[in-house]
């Protein structure tokens, strides 16, 4: 397996410190590998550095100390539309307002393929129809995406991303607004597409029990470090996410799977309810 | 049907109107010349010094040209500027650089044109200079380190643009009472026929505004993505912002040095072609370059005839009429409910 | 022979090509205008030089008038080509004029230029002083080829001058404030035609020191200067009494009881737009604006 993207010794501060309450947020000394054809997820407290380690990723912004590689190539030596041919991104929502038609959404994915044509080729509208059939969103391909319901703009996004044909696909929250039978139709999806199609899944999460079950291995990152990596059995080890999460959890083993299922540890107060 | 066809389509149709509001326009006027003395006139028949001939060739051709080049101008620009700002507001008149123009001109009538760098172009270099100076302070204020805001960049544009609406006033309450009647004519917005020189120039820039705009169409609407995810598609935000900011600046300055300030245009066309065509720019850009050259020319054909022989502004037509026109699509299309 | 052939030739060429009746003048900016061959096909920008060209007997070379040209009456049957600041010149063009007069106070130097374009001569006229639109008169019936007119018309206003000046000469100056426009507040001031006629009609313009011929002035100090004589110009009748628009409400200028025209109860309303033509009836106001100053100077 050959490592398709590696963090080496990243750091990176945001560069207006007032922002955040502590007076500063800082990616430190982070430094791990994605192998090609797995489905690797992040997880981490709201304020770890998930949303910064995407924008590494795909050249929001640029680190300040080490270097972020893919395929072995520094990423400030990749052009923006060569990257954009490689990395395809599933925003946590869809931007809104957005006055095109699904089709046409799903067509932009096809941007970096030809960046200098005007219009966009049979081929193009070939792959964007494929990439529309793979999530099922085929029949609604010429309704504006503002009347589409949550699960269905989901769908719409990653049947953009998948028309880029890229060789990592990542999903930032893929699931945070959907209704609990969406969520299961997006974790089938993932598995398809990284099964089916060979491409390499990058998922970001704070739904443990999703990155647990989909993902092949995970990182833990707490305060702008890397606290673990490895399976979901050996990163979700109660001791790492109490310490990192900052309360109590108990995990278990989901019978139907084998992959760990974290809960939440509530708090009783009121007595004898 | 493809992108392609259908804007071949949208181009043919607003191409055919185009033609029809033209010849219309040649041929009303308040010289009351026969449809036959000026199809004369057109095809060479009539003598050079006929009247004919000079009302259809020396006046009326060159305003018609001169209106469906602002027109489209203005129009494109406002397509221009809404893509950018994903504002459905946003017209050459908010980003400033139109009254950056008018400053420049009112300038140049109000002190003449003295000897000067700027007086060797006439008033044309006066609206050009004063356009580039407001376009260079909106885009000041508005760059902050990441690169343009775009947030930053309407509210500076609006704030530019109350500057040098205050300054003309300033002006004018100080002018000379007996050139007042001129200048606030010009501000109105005033289509008059320019000679075939400046004309040849104006179609030259408008052009040059259009094709850079045009070059960008695809991009513009990436951005409705938003930047980030734009980015991440391979698009060079910064440079397309700047681009499309010059060129919409470039086509605004354009027109307002040859024809005076007019408003309404580079908002209500793009919305009009909207319900007809889409969101896509790359259909959208091309279209507005023939449909605003179309509505202004209307706007025109009408202000010189409402009251002949007196003449109307344009202006005054414009906004007779895109008010009404704004306020219907906004009850209609863009229904904002709680 | 045949050296002195070309030679001839181009002699021909440039008798035959040379209009005989060729006019070079210069107008009143300077500015040097050639006319083919005397005018005969007229259109005034100017409603004084519309009240001029009827005054001297040349109406008959006058083919066009702007709308504000309606002095006199029968003006108004002349082809109007629209507004001052606004002329269509679409029907302009139509009335084949061979000359169009115009002023640099009122009309606009764009038009000026589109009409050297169409290549339809343009004499500028500028008279603000008497001796300006003396001077005017002359020019234009020369103009017009109607000299022997110009003669009595100058003199028979010069007279009536000169008989204004006599009259009021003997008595103090009061001052005066002249009101062209009560909101905002504006008055004539030096370059202003009316300043001069204020100072022969007996009286001291307090605005006369302002350097422009139109000042916005501020109603305090108005008030503060004082002044003995107080006119408000009533516009009414020009405007066809349309709301108000320049209606002079004296009552406004009543509350100031330590105005020393308000206590002697010197406050004249009036219609005296003849005084904003700066034609040959500006006489006419002339007089009546001296028998409003001195009412005594005339009985």
């Amino acid at each position: 397996m050959s490592r398709l993207v590696e963090f080496a010794g990243v750091g990176f501060t945001y560069a207006q410190p007032e922002r955040t309450r502590e007076g500063g947020f800082t990616l430190a000394d982070v430094s791990f590998a994605i192998e090609a054809g797995e489905v690797f997820g992040v997880i981490g407290p709201n304020s770890a550095g998930k949303t910064t380690l995407l924008r590494l990723l795909t050249r929001v912004v640029a680190p300040e100390r080490g270097e972020v590689r893919l395929e072995g190539r520094p990423l400030s030596r990749l052009a923006h539309a060569e990257l954009a041919r490689r990395v395809a991104v599933v925003p946590q929502d869809a931007p809104r307002p957005f006055p095109f038609s699904v089709e046409q959404l799903v067509l932009m994915g096809r941007y970096p393929h030809g960046p200098g044509r005007f219009f966009e080729s049979p081929e193009d509208r070939a792959l964007a129809r494929a990439a529309m059939a793979a999530t099922g969103v085929l029949e609604l391909a010429a309704l504006p995406l503002e009347q589409l319901s949550g699960g269905e703009r989901q769908r719409a996004m990653l049947a953009r991303a998948l028309a880029q044909a890229p060789t990592l696909l990542v999903l930032d929250e893929p699931t945070s607004h959907l209704d609990l039978r969406y969520q299961a139709e997006t974790a089938a999806l993932i598995q398809h597409v990284n099964a089916e199609r060979g491409v390499t899944v990058l998922l970001v999460s704070h739904d443990l029990n999703l990155a647990a079950e989909v993902c092949d291995r995970l990182l833990l990152l707490s305060r702008g470090r890397v606290a673990r990596v490895g399976a979901p059995a050996e990163v979700l080890r109660r001791e790492a996410l109490e310490a990192v999460f900052g309360c109590e959890v108990s995990v278990d083993v989901n019978p139907a799977s084998g992959r760990p299922v974290v809960q939440v540890a509530w708090p009783r107060v009121r007595a004898g309810r | 049907m493809s992108a392609g066809r259908r804007l071949a389509v949208a181009l043919a149709v607003l191409g055919a109107t185009l033609a029809a509001v033209a010849a219309v326009s040649l041929f009303v006027g308040s010289a009351a010349l026969s449809p036959g003395a000026v199809a004369r006139a057109l095809s060479g028949r009539a003598g050079a010094e006929s009247v004919e001939s000079i009302v259809t060739l020396q006046i009326r051709l060159p305003r018609v040209a001169a209106a469906a080049l602002a027109g489209g101008a203005l129009a494109v620009a406002g397509v221009a500027f809404q893509g950018l700002t994903r504002n459905p507001l946003a017209e050459p008149a908010v980003l400033g650089v139109s009254s950056g123009a008018a400053f420049g001109v009112v300038v140049a009538q109000i002190f003449g044109l003295g000897p000067s760098v700027l007086a060797a172009l006439g008033v044309a270099g006066f609206a050009f200079a004063g356009a580039l100076l407001a376009a260079a302070a909106v885009y000041l204020i508005a760059v902050v380190p990441g690169g343009l805001s775009i947030q930053t960049l309407l509210l500076a544009g609006v704030i530019v643009g109350i500057f040098f609406t205050s300054a003309i006033t300033v002006l004018i309450s100080i002018v000379d009472f007996n050139r007042l009647g001129g200048v606030v004519h010009w501000l109105l917005g005033n289509l008059a026929p320019i000679p075939a020189g400046s004309l040849a120039l104006f179609a030259a820039l408008a052009l040059l505004g259009f094709w850079l705009v045009l070059r960008h169409a695809r991009e513009l609407n990436l951005l409705a993505l938003g930047e980030e995810a734009a980015v991440q598609l391979g698009v060079d935000a910064e440079r397309l912002k700047r681009r499309v900011f010059v060129a919409a600046a470039l086509l605004t300055g354009t027109v307002v040095a040859f024809t005076g300030p007019i408003g309404f245009v580079g908002l209500v066309v793009p919305h009009l072609l909207r319900g007809l065509l889409g969101q896509d720019n790359r259909l959208l850009v091309p279209a507005a370059l023939v449909g605003g050259g179309i509505f202004l020319l209307a706007a025109d054909t009408l202000a010189r005839n409402l009251i002949s022989p007196a003449e109307l502004s344009v202006g005054v037509i414009t906004s007779f009429c895109g008010a009404p026109v704004f306020v219907y699509l906004l009850r209609t299309r863009y229904r904002v409910s709680l | 022979m045949t050296r002195a052939r070309p030679l001839l030739l181009a002699l021909a060429v440039a008798l035959v090509a040379a209009p005989v009746d060729a006019v070079i003048v210069r107008d009143m900016l300077g500015h040097e205008v050639t006319l083919p061959r005397p005018p005969a096909r007229i259109v005034s920008l100017v409603p004084a030089a519309t009240e001029i060209i009827f005054a001297l007997g040349a109406e008959d070379r006058l083919v066009g008038r702007t709308d504000y040209c309606e002095y006199p009456a029968a003006a108004r049957a002349k082809a109007s080509v629209g507004g001052m600041v606004n002329p269509s010149l679409e029907t302009l063009v139509t009335l084949k004029p061979d000359l169009v007069i115009a002023t640099d106070e009122g009309n606009r130097e764009e038009t000026f230029q589109q009409l050297a374009r169409l290549r339809i001569p343009t004499y500028l006229v500028h008279a603000t002083r008497l001796d300006a639109l003396l001077d005017m008169i002359g020019r234009l019936g020369e103009l017009t080829g109607r000299t022997t007119a110009v003669g009595p018309l100058t003199q028979d206003l010069t007279r009536r001058v000169d008989a204004v000046r006599r009259a009021v000469a003997p008595y103090p100056r009061p001052r005066v404030l002249y009101v062209i426009w009560p909101e905002p507040l504006i008055v004539p001031g030096r370059a202003s035609l009316l300043t001069e006629l204020i100072e022969v009609a007996g009286g001291d313009s307090v605005t006369g020191q302002q350097e422009q011929a139109y000042v916005r002035f501020s109603v305090e100090a108005a008030v503060a200067l004082g002044p003995q004589v107080i006119v408000l110009a009533d516009h009414a009748s020009a405007s066809g009494g349309v709301s108000g628009a320049g209606r002079p409400e004296p009552e406004k200028w009543r509350r100031f009881t330590s105005v020393p025209a308000i206590r002697a109860g010197r406050l004249y309303s009036v219609d005296l737009s003849i005084l904003h033509r700066y034609g040959p009836t500006v006489v006419d106001g002339l007089e009546s604006l001296a028998r409003l100053i001195h009412p005594e100077a005339f009985r």
